[in-house]
């Protein structure tokens, strides 16, 4: 873990204003105090929630940074954290891209990673080669000590070529400098395999659209001064109440959803979907003054057609002689995307998150 | 002497027969008439035409000629028609990824279709062929520059110009010049140099590579934290480009830096990603530079077309280059030196704090993405993508389907060194348009927005007065170059996929278009 993210991690915590509190109860609880306490209070991750795959990120990083523990119990807080501390609203264990044609990027025959050989290959990683090249596979960096500034090998040639160890494979063969004093020919050719899915993994995980691309954390803003901006310059409250239509908003959908939904509320990836959407309406005014109000089905310069009240479709070649007033129901949150600072924007989310 | 008149007659036919089927290269050189031989119609860019058969006055007679339905079973966003088709000789040569076809101009008769074994790579676009004499030349997901003969549709050779296991593919129509192929890279998903390179046509083989990213030492890599940074920082060439023959430039739009989102391991400008360059077409040598996007971390890419015109400066007659950049700016540039003239938004946007002494915006870091969210304009999309511009010479306007809208730019991966994309963009909200800007100026002469907001299209202006785009409810449209009105349209079933072109066959005005799977033929029967 960065300073900066932990400076980050310790401000949202204090910044919430939480009293000292327990870490939840869980499996293995007491390995993750053993293990983390260490260095600092364990409570520094209340309040974040994480995929596997993230607080397998973090305890990578945590170790690293010169944490002590076996394998086995690292595992064992990974776990725990993964149990207690879930990502918001996701699921836990999100399904890992599998390489394919079509639209995807990379090469078709590109390998398909064996989960569990992975988890061999990362403890033999850990073991072997995190001093030089990092906790995450991406080099030692520039601060490193002379002699182990190892290369990044997730943008590594020989990983990106390789198929199941056949490039890495005869590279360890040639010898490279093991943390453990060892020789990389000594390795099996099981250990082989188990690093190039390791590795495989890695890169795997870092392209775009791989998993865990997901927010960190939304709730960084000011929920008081959200409510005087909902009550206030916004004129939420205009259309909105927090006890009507909002009430319990934050029971229904994730921070990241609440920042979206009300930012665009026609669209959004997460939470439900279209049918919450109010549609667009159009009230057409035909030359011989018959008016005619309803949802807009089609809509160009040429034509214009609505499906009224009743369910019946109707449609004009626009002309000059007729008139077409559409109205959409959320012009006004259009309107405010000009007007919002990002600070609004957080204020208000962390607003929304309090109307459990 | 019967034997010699024989043998002058059959010499005599196959000149003529040649003459009949490959492209002759003065073509290039000229305003295209009765064909349309490169990318852009010539090396202009401007995509203009300086036919009349179709004009203001009689587009409401436009006819349906025919239409071609893509015969390979290539679905879905794939297997959508965003080459811009080449006519050459009565014949229109266009492509999807992996695919090639040749078809009558005249009836939209299939004469070959090409297939190419793929091996991988992102199969979201393919912007066309480049001809030459008789050979015809593509780019395929999984890095292959491909040389098919144009009468058969059979194939000479094929060369590697990318490595498919570094994420990177291929996309863009090859432009050729003199006996350059000028071929351009695609690819951001695990941190790669963008190139631009150009090859024999002939034999494929390399003549010289120009990278986006310089080495340490060189000039630009002062805009750079590290030498892996730079080594690493992107800057794709996936939009042809364009060339002035008087100064024998050739005028590159270079795509984002990379890792695209994250932007904590590379601060800086990040020369030369997210700019216009001008190379030496026979050296590949930098010439000059200018940097519409720098240090982006919008996904911004400065790839759209740079288009090339002469025109009239505070009383001055000048070479110019345009560009409605993806970052909701429009530039003007002196083309031989790459000054500035002009920078203005075609679209409002929020990003930029203002514009340095060079013209070139300066970003605001505040808009930068974050862990928690910043709401930029525009969004990933842009103000305008990679679909072609158009700048009509009898109007002085820049025509280009623009979007303004919305998203939340967010920080995924807060490492030091992030990796990938490190972020994205989500959410969101748009308007469309057509603008008409005055290169003059930058201001907005006219702007005819469109009922919806969604995919967006290439443009073509022509001397008739006409200003042909897609809108957002799959109509072909033409509208009046000095006005913007809308005078005609065709609901095609289907978003307008390419930029149109026009040409004259036989003694008539065509109009083709692409429109998802499906080619379109208009003709001006009675003109």
């Amino acid at each position: 873990m960065s300073t900066p993210r932990i400076v980050w991690l310790l401000s949202l915590w204090l910044g919430a204003g939480m009293a000292y509190a327990q870490l939840p109860d869980g499996p293995h609880k007491e390995t993750a105090l053993k293990l983390c306490g260490t260095c600092h209070a364990p409570t520094i991750v209340l309040g974040r929630g994480m995929t596997r795959d993230q607080w397998g990120e973090v305890v990578s990083d945590m170790i690293s940074k010169g944490a002590k523990g076996s394998t086995e119990e690292f595992g064992l807080v990974v776990d725990y954290l993964a149990t207690a501390l879930p990502a918001n609203g996701a699921s836990q264990t999100t399904p890992r891209r599998k390489p394919s044609g079509g639209l995807s990027a990379g090469p078709q025959d590109r390998q398909v990673v064996d989960e569990a050989s992975a988890a061999l290959g990362k403890a033999i990683y850990f073991r072997e080669c995190i001093t030089c090249h990092g906790p995450k596979a991406r080099g030692a960096g520039p601060n490193a000590p002379e002699g182990q500034r190892g290369s990044d090998l997730v943008r590594s040639l020989v990983v990106l070529h390789d198929r199941y160890g056949n490039q890495l494979g005869p590279f360890l063969k040639k010898g490279h400098p093991m943390q453990g004093g060892g020789s990389s020919a000594a390795l099996n050719p099981a250990q082989v395999q188990d690093l190039a899915n390791f590795l495989h993994q890695r890169f795997e995980d870092t392209l775009h659209r791989a998993p865990f691309e997901k927010p960190l954390d939304v709730l960084t803003g000011n929920a008081k001064a959200g409510e005087a901006y909902f009550n206030g310059a916004g004129k939420c409250s205009t259309c909105h109440s927090v006890t009507g239509d909002l009430a319990h908003i934050a029971t229904k959908y994730d921070p990241p959803a609440l920042q979206l939904r009300f930012l665009f509320p026609k669209s959004t990836r997460f939470g439900a979907g279209a049918s919450h959407n109010r549609p667009v309406t159009v009230t057409v005014t035909q030359p011989d003054g018959h008016t005619f109000s309803g949802e807009v089905v089609r809509m160009d310069d040429f034509t214009v057609a609505l499906r009224d009240s009743n369910g019946d479709y109707r449609s004009w070649a626009r002309t000059a002689d007729l008139g077409v007033h559409k109205t959409d129901p959320y012009r006004t949150h259009i309107e405010l995307l000009d007007q919002y600072t990002d600070k609004d924007m957080h204020d208000i989310v962390a607003y929304l998150e309090t109307l459990k | 002497m019967k034997m010699y008149l024989k043998t002058v007659f059959v010499l005599m036919l196959s000149a003529a027969s040649g003459l009949a089927q490959g492209l002759q290269a003065e073509k290039l050189l000229q305003q295209p008439i009765d064909t349309w031989p490169t990318y852009n119609g010539d090396y202009s860019g401007r995509r203009f035409s300086s036919l009349i058969q179709i004009n203001d006055k009689n587009i409401t007679s436009l006819s349906l000629a025919w239409a071609y339905r893509l015969s390979a079973g290539a679905g879905g966003a794939a297997g959508s028609i965003k080459a811009t088709p080449l006519m050459v000789n009565g014949v229109l040569y266009f492509t999807v990824p992996d695919h090639v076809w040749a078809v009558d101009a005249r009836s939209g008769q299939e004469i070959w279709h090409y297939q190419w074994s793929t091996k991988g790579g992102i199969h979201l676009g393919n912007r066309g062929v480049g001809i030459y004499g008789n050979w015809l030349y593509f780019e395929t997901p999984d890095c292959n520059l491909v040389s098919l003969n144009i009468q058969s549709g059979k194939e000479r050779w094929h060369k590697q110009i990318c490595d498919i296991d570094q994420f990177y593919y291929a996309s863009v129509a090859p432009i050729i010049v003199k006996n350059h192929v000028l071929v351009g890279v695609s690819g951001d998903d695990l941190d790669i140099p963008g190139y631009l390179e150009s090859r024999d046509p002939e034999t494929g083989d390399l003549q010289w590579h120009w990278s986006s990213v310089p080495k340490p030492g060189e000039p630009g890599s002062e805009t750079w934290p590290t030498a892996e940074a730079m080594e690493h920082g992107g800057g794709m060439t996936w939009v042809p480009s364009t060339y002035d023959p008087e100064l024998n430039l050739v005028y590159v739009g270079t795509g984002n830096p990379q890792p695209v989102i994250a932007g904590k391991g590379r601060k800086g400008d990040n020369l030369y990603t997210e700019s216009i360059v001008a190379l030496n077409l026979d050296s590949g040598k930098l010439v000059w530079h200018f940097q519409p996007s720098p240090h982006d971390t919008h996904d911004w890419d400065a790839v759209q077309t740079p288009v090339l015109f002469d025109g009239v400066v505070n009383g001055a007659p000048r070479k110019l280059l345009a560009q409605a950049s993806r970052n909701g700016y429009f530039f003007v540039l002196d083309r031989t030196n790459g000054k500035n003239i002009v920078t203005s938004e075609y679209v409002k946007t929020n990003w930029a704090r203002g514009v340095d002494a060079k013209g070139q915006p300066i970003p605001n870091p505040a808009k930068e993405p974050q862990p928690d969210g910043a709401l930029v304009s525009p969004n990933q999309g842009g103000g305008a993508n990679w679909p072609p511009p158009s700048f009509s010479p009898a109007t002085g306007l820049f025509y280009v389907n623009a979007t303004r809208a919305y998203s939340v730019y967010y920080i995924y991966d807060d490492d030091d060194k992030p990796e990938g994309w490190g972020g994205n963009d989500q959410g969101g909200w748009a308007e469309s348009m057509l603008q008409a800007i005055d290169y003059k100026t930058g201001k907005i002469r006219w702007s005819h927005k469109w009922e919806s907001a969604g995919i967006r299209s290439g443009v073509l202006s022509t001397a008739g007065n006409l200003v042909f785009a897609g809108d957002t409810s799959n109509n072909l449209v033409a509208l009046d170059a000095t006005t913007g009105k809308a005078l005609w349209h065709a609901n095609l079933g289907q978003g307008l996929s390419n930029g149109a072109i026009t040409y004259e066959l036989d003694g008539k005005q065509y109009l083709v278009v692409g429109a998802g799977d499906t080619l379109y033929s208009f003709v001006m029967l009675k003109p």
